[in-house]
C-alpha cells in the first residue's frame, strides 16, 4: 500500500514563500473592517512543494485515460482529444452567452445542427438541448408530460410506470416531478412483464420511463407491444436514453413507439465524465409534444430577398427553461466535433463494435461467472459476483479488480441481480485489453475458491484500502474543521 | 500481476453467542400424512415416521462449519445448547467444541422443553437462536423471546408459514454467518401456525401469534443513478406508514378498517391508534371506531359506514393477503369492501421474500375476482407502488 499524501496544510512550513509579490506601487488605502478577517490560514509552500504534491495526487487517479474501466450503464469510452481542441477555439470559448443572436451565429449554427442530428439519431421531430445532464431530461420530459395532460383535461394522471430494472435517477425524477410511482417487474427473460404492465395501463397512468436497451443490457424484446400498450390507455411513452450507445445509427427510438427521450452527450457521445460533469442531456420530441420542449432553441430562418440566419426560439407551450442560457454549450461543442468527425456510419461502426465487445466478454466470463439473464446482450451484460458457501461477495471482487489495475465494474445494480456486477466494455477497448480483464476475472474467480480473505479485505495496492462508501456519500465533510476553525 | 495473499491482514474476532435448539421431532407428523407433529408423536412413530430433523440441521452446521473455516477465525461461535437429543450431540457430530449445554430435556421432548430452553438460552444473553423444527418450534420460542432475541429456522418442520426461517439449511449457514459478520441486520416477520388440532379434522385456521425478528439482508435501494444504500425494514416501514397516513387524513368520511401485522400497525401508530397487532381495528374521522373487531363487528360497521377501505399487509412466508391470520374478514365482509378498496402494503424487504402474494377467503369465486388479471399494486413506500403477481 502506498503512503498517504499528507495534505497541503500539513506539508505547509511556516514562512515558506510560494511567489514574490512585487512592491506596493500605489498609494496605502484604508479598507473597510467588515469584510476583513483576523486570520486566514493559508498553507505556505514553495512552488515546487506544490508542483509535487499535485503531481504526486495525479498519478492515484484513475481514469480512462490511464486504464481499463468498464463501469456499467456508464459507458466510460475514450474521450477523443480532438473534441478538447475543438471546445478551446477562441470562437467557441470565447464568446458570452449574453451576445446578441447575430454576434454568435457561428455559435448558434452549431447548436441548430447538433439539434437536427440528435433529431436523426434519435428519429425525433425536434430536440431541445437545453437539459444540463440525463436526470435533468428526465425530468424535463416528465414536466412536458405532465403539461400535455393537463392541456387535453386529464388532470386525473398521476402514476408512472417504472421497469424493477430502471436507473435509480427514474423514480426520483417522478418524485420531483409530483407523481407517484408504479414498478412493473422483469420477467424471466429479463424483459419487461407485459401481463403485469397490461395490469397496470390505466386512466391514471401519466406515462411510462422506458430504457432500451434495459440496464441488463438486454434489448426488450416486446419494445412496441409494451409502447402500444401504454399508448392505447391514453398514455405517453418517455425513453432513457443512457444506453444509447448500443444503436445509434442502427434503430431510431421513435420508431419503437418512443415519444421522448434524452441522450447523455457524456456516455454516448464521448464528452467527459465525473468530475461534477458538466453533463448535457438534450431531450428529443415527437409530434405535438415538440411544442412542450424546454427552450430556447434554435431555428435557421432564410432571409426575405437571400440568405439565411439563425433565431433563438422558444417552443409554442414550452416547460420553459432548464438550464441558463443554451445548456452546456461547451458539452454540446464536444459531441459535435464527435458526430462530425464519425459521420454516420462510424457511429454505427462504434455501437455494433460496442455490442461486439461486451458479447465478448459475456461469453468468456461466463465459465465463471453465472449470467443470469443469459442471451444475447447489447452494450452491456450483468453476472452475478457471488460464491455460495465462501462468505464473497461482489463488492470483493470488485475491489479486487482494483489490485489487478482495472476500474471495478458497476456493483449491485440492476437490483434486481443478486451480488450483480454490471459491465460495460464500450467499443474503444481492444482485443488485447478485454483479454488482460478476462484474465484477471478468472483468475480472482480462482482465488474465490482458494484464498476468499484476499478478495475480502482488498483492495491492496492502492493508496488506501477498502472506505465505505455509503458514509462517504451520505456524510460528505469538504472541509476539515481542524485546519478551519 | 502480483498476488500476494499471505501477507494479508487477519481482521480481529468477532464472536457470536447462539443459542441452538433442535426440536428432534419435527417434520415426523409429515411424513405420515399426520399434518404436524405437536401432541401425536407416538401416533406418528408408531405409523413408520423416523426423526429427520437431525439431518437437517447437521446440513446447516456442516456448511457454517466451511464458511467459519474460510473466514480464517475472523468469525467464532460460542454455543450454548440442550443436552441431547435437543442440540449438544448434533454440535458434536459436526465437530464443534465451544459449547455451554444449558438445559437438560426430559426423555421424550415435549413442546415444554423448548420452551424452557428458550428461557434458559434468555439468561445466557444469547446474540441468536438458531432452531431446527417447523412453525410449532418457532411459536414456542417466540412465545418466550418475543423481539428481545433475534430467532432464525432451519426448515424441517410439517408447516412452515412463519417469516423466520431460511429457504435451506445451507442458506441458513449463510445467513449465520454474515449475521456474525455484522453485514446484515434484523426484519420483523410474523409467527404463524395452523390450529394442528382443527387441521386433522379437516378444517383449516392459520393464526397470526406474534411477531419476531429474524437476521435478515437488508433491502438494497437506489439512493442516487447508481448509489446503492442498504435501508431497514423499520425505515421502509415508517415510509409506508408515514404515506397511508396521508390518505387517511384526507378521507375523513371514509371507515378504513386496519388488519393485522406489524406493517399495518405501523399505520395504526402513525395516525394515533392503539392497535392489536393481532386483530382488525377500524378508524372513521380521525377517531377509533371500533377495536379487535370480529365479523359481525365488521359487517355491522358496514351497514353504517358503506364507503370503506381495507388495509392489509400479506401475513408470513407465503404471502397470503388474505385467508391467513385475518380470517375475521369472511367472503361476504371483503365482497362488500371490493377489491378496488382494499390496499395492500408491504416493505421491499418482505417482498423479496414473497414475491407472490395469495389469497384464499374459502370462496373460490371470490378469490377469482380478487385476483383478477393476476397482478396487483402493492404500496412499498412513500408514493411508490410495485405490480405484484396475485394467485389463489
Amino acid at each position: 500500500m502506498m503512503d498517504s499524501e499528507a495534505t497541503v496544510y500539513e506539508l505547509s512550513v511556516p514562512g515558506r514563500p510560494g511567489v514574490s509579490l512585487p512592491l506596493l506601487d500605489v498609494p496605502e488605502t484604508s479598507f473597510p473592517d467588515v469584510p476583513l478577517r483576523e486570520e486566514l490560514r493559508l498553507p505556505e509552500l514553495s512552488e515546487l512543494d506544490v508542483t509535487r504534491h499535485y503531481q504526486r495526487l495525479s498519478q492515484r487517479n484513475f481514469g480512462v485515460d490511464s486504464g481499463f474501466y468498464p463501469l456499467g450503464s456508464c459507458t466510460m469510452k475514450y474521450n477523443p482529444k480532438i473534441n478538447e481542441a475543438i471546445a478551446q477555439m477562441a470562437g467557441f470559448a470565447q464568446t458570452h452567452p449574453l451576445q446578441s443572436e447575430d454576434s454568435v451565429q457561428g455559435n448558434l449554427e452549431l447548436i441548430c445542427r447538433l439539434q437536427d442530428w440528435l433529431a436523426e439519431i434519435g428519429g425525433f421531430d425536434r430536440v431541445s438541448l437545453q437539459p444540463a445532464a440525463g436526470a435533468n431530461g428526465e425530468l424535463a420530459a416528465l414536466l412536458m408530460m405532465r403539461a400535455y395532460h393537463k392541456d387535453h383535461g386529464e388532470k386525473g394522471r398521476t402514476q408512472v410506470l417504472i421497469p424493477d430494472s430502471a436507473h435509480g435517477t427514474n423514480p426520483a425524477s417522478t418524485s420531483m416531478a409530483g407523481f407517484d410511482v408504479l414498478e412493473i417487474p422483469s420477467d424471466e427473460r429479463g424483459n419487461l412483464n407485459i401481463d403485469a404492465l397490461r395490469s397496470a395501463c390505466d386512466d391514471t397512468v401519466v406515462g411510462i420511463m422506458l430504457t432500451n436497451p434495459n440496464t441488463l443490457g438486454l434489448f426488450e424484446e416486446q419494445v412496441r407491444e409494451i409502447t402500444d400498450i401504454v399508448h392505447s390507455c391514453g398514455a405517453l411513452v418517455y425513453g432513457d436514453g443512457a444506453n444509447m450507445n448500443a444503436l445509434t445509427g442502427i434503430v431510431q427510438p421513435r420508431d419503437l413507439g418512443i415519444d421522448l427521450m434524452h441522450f447523455n452527450l457524456h456516455k454516448t457521445f464521448s464528452t467527459p465524465h465525473g468530475g461534477g460533469g458538466p453533463g448535457s442531456g438534450p431531450l428529443g420530441a415527437a409530434g405535438p409534444l415538440c411544442d412542450y420542449l424546454p427552450g430556447p432553441i434554435v431555428e435557421r430562418r432564410n432571409r426575405d430577398g437571400g440568405g439565411y440566419c439563425y433565431d433563438i426560439v422558444i417552443p409554442d407551450r414550452s416547460i420553459g427553461r432548464t438550464c441558463t442560457y443554451f445548456g452546456n454549450f461547451a458539452v454540446l461543442v464536444r459531441t459535435y466535433a464527435y458526430i462530425r468527425m464519425l459521420g454516420a456510419e462510424g457511429l454505427k461502426q462504434n455501437a455494433l463494435h460496442a455490442v461486439l465487445n461486451a458479447n465478448y466478454l459475456r461469453v468468456r466470463l461466463q465459465e465463471a461467472y453465472k449470467v443470469p439473464f443469459d442471451r444475447l446482450c447489447m452494450h452491456e451484460f450483468v453476472c452475478e459476483g457471488v460464491a455460495t458457501g465462501t462468505g464473497v461477495r461482489a463488492i470483493d471482487i470488485s475491489k479486487r479488480l482494483i489490485d489487478y489495475g482495472f476500474h471495478p465494474p458497476t456493483n449491485y445494480f440492476p437490483l434486481i441481480v443478486r451480488e450483480a456486477l454490471m459491465i460495460e466494455p464500450t467499443e474503444t477497448e481492444s482485443k488485447p485489453t478485454l483479454d488482460a480483464y478476462i484474465e484477471a476475472m478468472l483468475m480472482i474467480a480462482d482465488e474465490v475458491r482458494k484464498a476468499p480473505d484476499v478478495l475480502k479485505s482488498a483492495p491492496h495496492t492502492a493508496p488506501v484500502g477498502r472506505l465505505d462508501e455509503v458514509k462517504a456519500a451520505r456524510d460528505l465533510k469538504l472541509c476539515d474543521p481542524t485546519i478551519f476553525t | 500481476m502480483e498476488r500476494n495473499w499471505d501477507d494479508i491482514e487477519v481482521h480481529s474476532s468477532t464472536v457470536l453467542t447462539v443459542g441452538f435448539i433442535v426440536n428432534p421431532i419435527a417434520g415426523m407428523g409429515g411424513r405420515v400424512g399426520l399434518k404436524g407433529t405437536d401432541d401425536v408423536v407416538n401416533r406418528a412413530r408408531a405409523l413408520g415416521a423416523v426423526a429427520s430433523a437431525h439431518l437437517k440441521a447437521r446440513e446447516t452446521l456442516h456448511a457454517l462449519k466451511t464458511l467459519l473455516k474460510s473466514s480464517s477465525g475472523a468469525v467464532a461461535i460460542r454455543w450454548v445448547t440442550c443436552s441431547p437429543p435437543m442440540g449438544e450431540d448434533v454440535l458434536r457430530e459436526e465437530g464443534f467444541e465451544d459449547i455451554l449445554v444449558v438445559y437438560r430435556p426430559t426423555e421424550d421432548t415435549t413442546r415444554t422443553d423448548t420452551s424452557n430452553a428458550a428461557r434458559a438460552f434468555m439468561a445466557h444473553s444469547v446474540d441468536l437462536i438458531l432452531f431446527c423444527g417447523g412453525d410449532g418450534t418457532a411459536r414456542d420460542i417466540c412465545m418466550i423471546v418475543g423481539k428481545t432475541i433475534p430467532v432464525l429456522g432451519i426448515p424441517s418442520g410439517v408447516k412452515m408459514y412463519s417469516g423466520v426461517f431460511g429457504v435451506s439449511p445451507v442458506s441458513v449457514a449463510e445467513i449465520v454467518t454474515a449475521f456474525a459478520q455484522g453485514s446484515i441486520s434484523t426484519a420483523e416477520v410474523e409467527i404463524l401456525d395452523l390450529d394442528e388440532e382443527l387441521y386433522r379434522r379437516n378444517e383449516w385456521e392459520v393464526r397470526l401469534y406474534q411477531t419476531a425478528v429474524t437476521p435478515f439482508e437488508p433491502t438494497l435501494v437506489q439512493s442516487a443513478k447508481m448509489l446503492i444504500t442498504e435501508t431497514g425494514d423499520d425505515d421502509a416501514r415508517a415510509d409506508i406508514a408515514s404515506y397511508l397516513a396521508d390518505i387517511i387524513a384526507a378521507k375523513p368520511e371514509t371507515l378504513f378498517l386496519l388488519g393485522p401485522g406489524s406493517t399495518v400497525k405501523a399505520v395504526a401508530d402513525a395516525i394515533g391508534l392503539e392497535k392489536a397487532l393481532l386483530g382488525i381495528d377500524a378508524w372513521l374521522a380521525g377517531k377509533v371506531a371500533g377495536s379487535d373487531l370480529n365479523e359481525n363487528d365488521i359487517l355491522t360497521l358496514l351497514k353504517h359506514h358503506p364507503r370503506c377501505k381495507l388495509v392489509l399487509s400479506p401475513i408470513g412466508a407465503q404471502g397470503f393477503i388474505l385467508g391467513r391470520g385475518n380470517l375475521q374478514l369472511s367472503p361476504q365482509i371483503v365482497r362488500i369492501i371490493g377489491r378496488e378498496n382494499i390496499f395492500i402494503l408491504a416493505t421491499p424487504a418482505k417482498l423479496a421474500r414473497t414475491s407472490i402474494l395469495r389469497v384464499d377467503t374459502g370462496d373460490r369465486t371470490l378469490d377469482a375476482e380478487i385476483v383478477g388479471d393476476g397482478h396487483l399494486p402493492v404500496i412499498v413506500g412513500d408514493r411508490r407502488r410495485r405490480m405484484v403477481r396475485l394467485v389463489a
